[in-house]
């Protein structure tokens, strides 16, 4: 109740221009604080995006003036580049082996140490060092651990196990596995952490109604803790397929995408077609085709998220 | 209550990112020269240099003598990877005043883009035609101008382990037959009969290209393929590389294919020093590594020696190969302070205490003889037998010297598909035949010396 129904009016209007005044304020702020940043990424991402589009129709060596050449570079790409659709294949090898084979680790691996209460913390850790690692130091401590003279399988045949002291990475049948188990090795780790991570926020209630209803340790597993963590889960099945085609550091320091090509990605490709052929133009055009492929991946969740999924 | 955003402190916000936007924007101040304020101070010039086991062996040699020596000009070292940080800075106007590139071939293609400084003005004011080989001064002309000056005289020969090869009672060999012989013997003997790589640098397959085109099909067929008088699908380069993968296949590199493609540097480097593998079919370079494998400070003690690579006919074939080259940026400010650093980089005592003090490759400059003193006399007979077969007309050419950027990459990365059966040695030559005169349509050839 108010004495004064004038001074109620004129104090509500008040408040509200204030209200108002200072989101306007708010707004501004927010604009002001974004600028700076929103100016660094049109320069830094934004323009050479828009360029590469560009460059990608054109002849360009990286240096100097480029010649248009309308869809040449697509055209030889998709005819005439074997090394590219070997590259590729590759590629997808490497994607089918990133979204099974540490997805697998990982969720193995955070539902025992969900369990774990003792010494977990270090055991984390230990799971956590190699992804903190700089690729190069995991990459060359590799390939001293498969050289078939001074590693492990060496070691492994000293004390009789024969076999093992095979050169992976020199055989074109193994080469490009035996990076995906190096690269694997410094990836799985973090997968599993932020899997038990996702694993934690499950309300305790849920397990505790499943034993009651009688269900056993893999019952729980699937329906309690999968379905728990599957927004978790598909967004990193939808990073992994990114970053799959992305891949390139261990690719580069072990192997160069050799030998014969065996263990070529399509980012590796792309390198040596920019920096070694002097073909800017045409590395252009590979770049905007696996950004394409990118986006027909990021299209495909979308479409699903749209028909329900949860992702 | 008052709201923590006053109109005062808002003001405040939008100031301060307004100052540090003009402070991103705003120019460099300008140079002392510009100024005036001190035009008796002296002139900077800057270097890129990557970081190697001999870069500071290199700038104690030559940046720091040139400094102490005069005091118009300053030269500043930065340490930048060059290989991949020189374009984009060039391109965009910046980078360094004196721009050490790859070699030739990469030095033209910046030529070609208007990147590099024509350099005729100050060849003439400093003599350099004068100072240079023929062959090597003219592989820096694109169109009719100076544009590069090389660094770094390299060749490829034979290295044996003198130690293993005496304990066998083994003679190096003088000539192409002798040496397959020869490595079948090493091999019955269980030993192996080269030592070699891919893994870490697979680019160094060139080497093999290289070398045996020109040993086998010899440098005069080399040499007319490159001014394109013959197809590089020659029936003589085809067998000379079936003879290189029947020798890849039989295990003469480091006892297998597999092994050669997955040993690196040092594994190899090692084998060849204990003696597990007795030959290296390597570049001059292997002088600025070999002290920390051979000799008396290693736990077997081994030695080397060297014979040149065994041609077809055993005469001596020395391919000439380039390490780099030095060029003046165009957008340089101070480009006579640029020549000036350069003249003192190239002039022979500068160059002989590269070799003798840092085991660095000399330029192929002359009267460097004379300032040999302290080089190992194994050095100094490569470089002697070098010089003697470049007079003679007795040179090939290295692939990433005198050949195009596309037809090298695809020469030493589609050589392991002919070792691992994926293509026929013909069928990788007439590839390779296609990109190269693909390249020499474009004009993109590096100047190959006349015999």
């Amino acid at each position: 109740m108010t004495a004064n129904p004038s001074i109620q009016d004129t104090s509500s209007r008040r408040t509200s221009f204030l209200g108002k005044g200072m989101e306007v304020r708010r707004g501004l702020l927010a604009w002001a604080l974004i600028i700076p940043i929103t100016l660094v990424h049109l320069v830094v991402v934004v323009g050479p995006g828009i360029s590469g589009l560009y460059y990608a129709l054109t002849d360009w060596s990286g240096i100097g003036k480029a010649e248009f050449i309308g869809l040449g570079n697509f055209v030889e790409l998709f005819t005439e580049d074997l090394n590219f659709r070997a590259a590729f294949r590759h590629n997808l090898f490497w994607m089918a082996f990133f979204l099974t084979v540490p997805m697998i680790m990982a969720l193995s691996a955070a539902s025992l140490l969900a369990q774990i209460r003792r010494g977990a913390m270090v055991i984390r850790s230990m799971f956590y060092l190699p992804y903190v690692l700089p690729s190069i130091v995991s990459a060359f401590t590799w390939s001293m651990l498969l050289n078939p003279s001074l590693g492990i399988g060496a070691a492994l045949d000293k004390i009789g196990i024969k076999g093992l002291d095979h050169p992976w990475l020199g055989d074109f049948r193994t080469a490009l596995a035996s990076i995906a188990f190096a690269d694997n090795w410094h990836w799985w780790g973090f997968l599993s952490i932020l899997f038990l991570t996702a694993m934690q926020s499950i309300p305790v209630d849920l397990y505790d109604a499943a034993k009651m209803d009688g269900a056993n340790r893999w019952q729980q597993f699937r329906n309690v803790t999968l379905p728990g963590i599957r927004p978790t889960i598909l967004f990193m099945l939808l990073m992994t397929a990114i970053w799959s085609f992305l891949s390139f550091d261990y690719v580069w320091i072990l192997t160069q995408g050799g030998p014969s090509g065996a263990s070529e990605l399509v980012s590796s490709h792309l390198y040596k077609q920019a920096f070694l052929r002097f073909e800017a133009g045409y590395a252009a055009a590979i770049g905007l085709t696996v950004s394409l492929m990118a986006g027909c991946i990021v299209g495909g969740f979308t479409i699903l998220r749209r028909r329900g999924w949860e992702i | 209550m008052r709201h923590w955003l006053t109109r005062t402190r808002f003001c405040g916000v939008l100031l301060c990112l307004l100052a540090l936007v003009l402070a991103g924007c705003a120019p460099v101040p300008a140079t002392q020269v510009e100024s005036g304020e001190a035009a008796m101070e002296p002139v900077e010039i800057t270097v890129w240099l990557s970081q190697t086991a001999q870069s500071d062996c290199i700038v104690a040699e030559s940046v720091d003598t040139f400094n102490a020596k005069q005091d118009e000009v300053v030269v500043n070292v930065e340490r930048k990877a060059t290989t991949d940080s020189l374009r984009p800075a060039l391109a965009a106007g910046a980078g360094p005043d004196v721009v050490q590139l790859g070699g030739p071939v990469f030095a033209a293609e910046l030529a070609l883009a208007g990147q590099l400084l024509p350099m005729n003005a100050y060849a003439d004011e400093f003599g350099w035609a004068e100072l240079f080989h023929d062959w090597a001064f003219n592989i820096g002309v694109v169109e009719g101008e100076l544009f590069s000056l090389p660094q770094e005289l390299e060749t490829l020969v034979l290295f044996y382990n003198k130690t293993v090869f005496e304990e066998k009672g083994w003679q190096p060999p003088s000539n192409l037959e002798e040496m397959i012989s020869l490595a079948g013997v090493i091999q019955q003997d269980g030993l192996i009969p080269f030592a070699g790589q891919s893994s870490q640098c697979n680019v160094c397959n060139e080497w093999y290209v290289g070398e045996f085109m020109n040993q086998v099909a010899g440098p005069e067929l080399v040499y007319q393929a490159l001014i394109g008088e013959v197809p590089f699908d020659h029936p003589d380069f085809v067998r000379a590389i079936e003879i290189h993968n029947d020798m890849m296949q039989k295990g003469y590199y480091m006892g297998s294919l597999e092994r050669f493609q997955a040993a690196n540097f040092e594994e190899f480097t090692t084998a060849f020093a204990t003696g597990e593998a007795v030959m290296n079919m390597e570049g001059t370079w292997f002088y600025g590594r070999e002290g920390d494998y051979f000799g008396e400070g290693t736990t077997h003690g081994n030695d080397w020696d060297w014979v040149p690579n065994p041609s077809l006919d055993g005469t001596p074939i020395f391919s000439i190969g380039l390490g780099g080259t030095q060029s003046i940026s165009k957008s340089s400010a101070n480009p006579r302070e640029a020549a000036m650093y350069l003249s003192h980089y190239f002039s022979p005592e500068v160059q002989g205490r590269l070799v003798s003090v840092c085991n660095y490759g000399t330029a192929p400059v002359r009267g460097v003889d004379e300032f040999m003193e302290g080089v190992d006399p194994r050095m100094q007979a490569i470089y002697s037998a070098m010089n003697d077969a470049f007079e003679a007309g007795g040179y090939g050419y290295t692939l990433w010297t005198f050949f195009p950027p596309k037809t090298d990459l695809y020469l030493y990365e589609e050589l392991e598909k002919v070792w691992s059966g994926q293509m026929t040695a013909q069928e990788y030559l007439t590839r390779a035949n296609e990109i190269f005169q693909e390249e020499l349509a474009a004009g993109e050839v590096p100047p190959t010396p006349s015999r």
